[in-house]
């Protein structure tokens, strides 16, 4: 486990690039760090294993004080935490097979051969083990280094924007090796990104890092739910959202504007309109998504209620049944 | 005239051999140096680097006629004469280390320079550091380089020879300038120009083999 306790960076004296980030991973969770270019994401991610020294706080590895280490020992917990770079930097004068092997060589480990091939064909590289880097598309180095990485069997596994430079299929592909990756050999992963997709592709927990300090942190649905939509609307757009025609509903008051979010066993129950004909209310819906978080399904409703005489009644029971529901008032966005 | 066209020739390739080797064997660890000082940011190893920095600048830029003549006394220490092939190669040697410090450093620094942080995230010593990454990812470009240094070393040989060095460029001087034998003349530079090509050909053929 990973626990960062009041770090700040600063970048000369006034550049202050962290602060005071306190966290702790969740064992064999996928962490998504997720941020704006310039948030400080890359220097976070650096900082858990040193690279970027933290001008102050404490960084814990499985509560062993890594800030306090000398070189030597140091060496030791790097080894422990693994890292895939945006840019791969793979060895361009070894070929697939030497690049896995170099981590276990610097072990002087035997038997390295059946563990390398082993892990080449967990990530689907058997067939281009003798290929050299320069011969391998995009996809297939994102999955050398990967597989660079885990062999080690280390803790945690960082990726620094596992996908910026894949084409979307490609992605998708990379996204489901990380998940397999995580389930199969349960390393704890930390995934640096500007991509929403990304997050709820494969992500447990969320931190939004924003001007050096968290914003949020917590389960991915909870981000989703957050009132505070600023943070969405950095990455992620609700554009199909026709935001006039509910501004308009909202400055006439002639009706209920609820936003209610599905989440989990609510998403397969007719909430709606079984509790309609309850109370005889008429809804209409004005906006409406499906979506999964981690396949999980996550859905968003916003729905127009008619004044009715049962409305108090039906909003209660509602917000019983669904996972969360709140009445959209005028002035907000 | 051809036996001693043929000594000359061997003089030159003695030369340039045993130069060379010394020249790779003492600045391939110097640009190692050079460039691990130069990426590590304690005020200790910038000023270290500084000074290394200075003194190379130094004797790159005294024409090697000059350094010739300054290295006389060393040269005398260590050859033992200050005449033939191996003195020469003293002060060969001393001209060509710190370019070819200069030139390793130029080919570590066009490796991307998230090598670094990948060698020490995998917590690679420095030995393991410069073993398993830097010489093999600039490999091809070291060898490269060496071609370079050789070329600008035969030519040396020949500054050499006009102080007594012996080989192609002090027959080339003897028979052909001060002698008027344009035909001396014309059979020195031709294996001269033979050489070179020679040199670059291999050097050329054994950088593009190695790049992957």
């Amino acid at each position: 486990m990973l626990r960062l306790e009041d770090v700040n960076l600063f970048y000369q004296k006034n550049n202050h690039v962290l602060k005071n980030i306190s966290f702790e991973t969740q064992k064999e969770e996928i962490l998504g760090i997720i941020g704006l270019s310039g948030a400080g994401k890359s220097s976070l991610l650096k900082t858990f294993n040193l690279l970027q020294r933290p001008s102050s706080g404490k960084i814990f590895l499985d509560n062993i004080l890594i800030t306090d280490l000398k070189k030597k020992e140091l060496r030791q917990v790097r080894k422990q935490i693994s890292v895939v770079f945006q840019n791969y930097n793979l060895l361009n004068s070894r070929t697939v097979f030497e690049n896995v092997a170099l981590a276990l060589e610097l072990e002087h480990q035997k038997f390295i051969e059946p563990t390398v091939l082993n892990v080449l064909e967990k990530v689907g590289l058997s067939h281009r083990k003798d290929a050299y880097i320069s011969q391998l598309s995009g996809g297939e180095k994102q999955r050398t280094a990967i597989a660079r990485a885990v062999v080690t069997n280390p803790k945690i596994l960082l990726l620094d924007e596992p996908t910026s430079a894949l084409d979307p299929k490609t992605t998708e592909k990379i996204l489901d090796l990380v998940l397999y990756v995580n389930k199969e050999l349960g390393i704890t992963t930390i995934v640096v990104t500007h991509e929403m997709e990304v997050i709820k592709r494969i992500c447990d927990r969320v931190l939004y890092l924003k001007d050096g300090t968290i914003k949020f942190l917590g389960q991915t649905h909870r981000l989703f739910i957050e009132k505070d939509s600023q943070i969405l609307e950095d990455f992620y757009e609700e554009i199909n959202i026709d935001k006039e025609l509910i501004n308009q509903k909202l400055e006439k008051k002639e009706s209920h504007l609820l936003r209610i979010v599905f989440w989990g066993s609510s998403t397969h129950c007719p909430v709606i309109s079984t509790l309609s004909l309850k109370y005889s209310v008429t809804s209409n819906i004005l906006y409406g998504k499906i979506e999964h978080l981690k396949n999980n399904p996550y859905g968003t409703l916003i729905l127009e209620i008619s004044e009715n005489p049962n409305y108090s009644d039906f909003l209660n029971e509602l917000k019983k049944n669904v996972y969360f529901c709140e009445e959209l008032t005028g002035g907000g966005k | 005239m051809i036996e001693e066209l043929l000594k000359a020739t061997i003089e030159t390739l003695y030369m340039t051999f045993f130069s060379t080797l010394i020249a790779f064997m003492a600045g391939l660890p110097l640009g190692i140096l050079l460039y691990l000082l130069s990426k590590k940011k304690d005020h200790a190893s910038k000023i270290i680097y500084t000074f290394f920095d200075f003194i190379i600048n130094i004797f790159r830029s005294i024409p090697f006629i000059i350094l010739i003549i300054l290295l006389i006394p060393l040269t005398k220490l260590i050859a033992g004469t200050i005449i033939g092939a191996n003195s020469a190669i003293v002060s060969l040697s001393i001209a060509a280390i710190p370019f070819m410090a200069r030139l390793c450093e130029n080919s570590f620094n066009s490796l991307s320079h998230e090598m670094l942080d990948t060698a020490s995230s995998m917590g690679m010593t420095t030995w393991q550091l410069i073993t398993k990454v830097l010489i093999p990812e600039s490999l091809p470009e070291i060898i490269s380089n060496t071609t370079i240094l050789i070329i600008n070393l035969i030519t040396y040989t020949a500054i050499a020879g006009a102080v007594g060095a012996g080989g192609l460029g002090a027959m080339a001087i003897n028979y052909g300038y001060q002698r008027f034998r344009a035909d001396i003349l014309l059979y020195t530079v031709s294996i001269l120009v033979i050489i070179t090509q020679l040199v670059q050909f291999a050097g050329t053929l054994l950088s593009k083999r190695l790049r992957r």
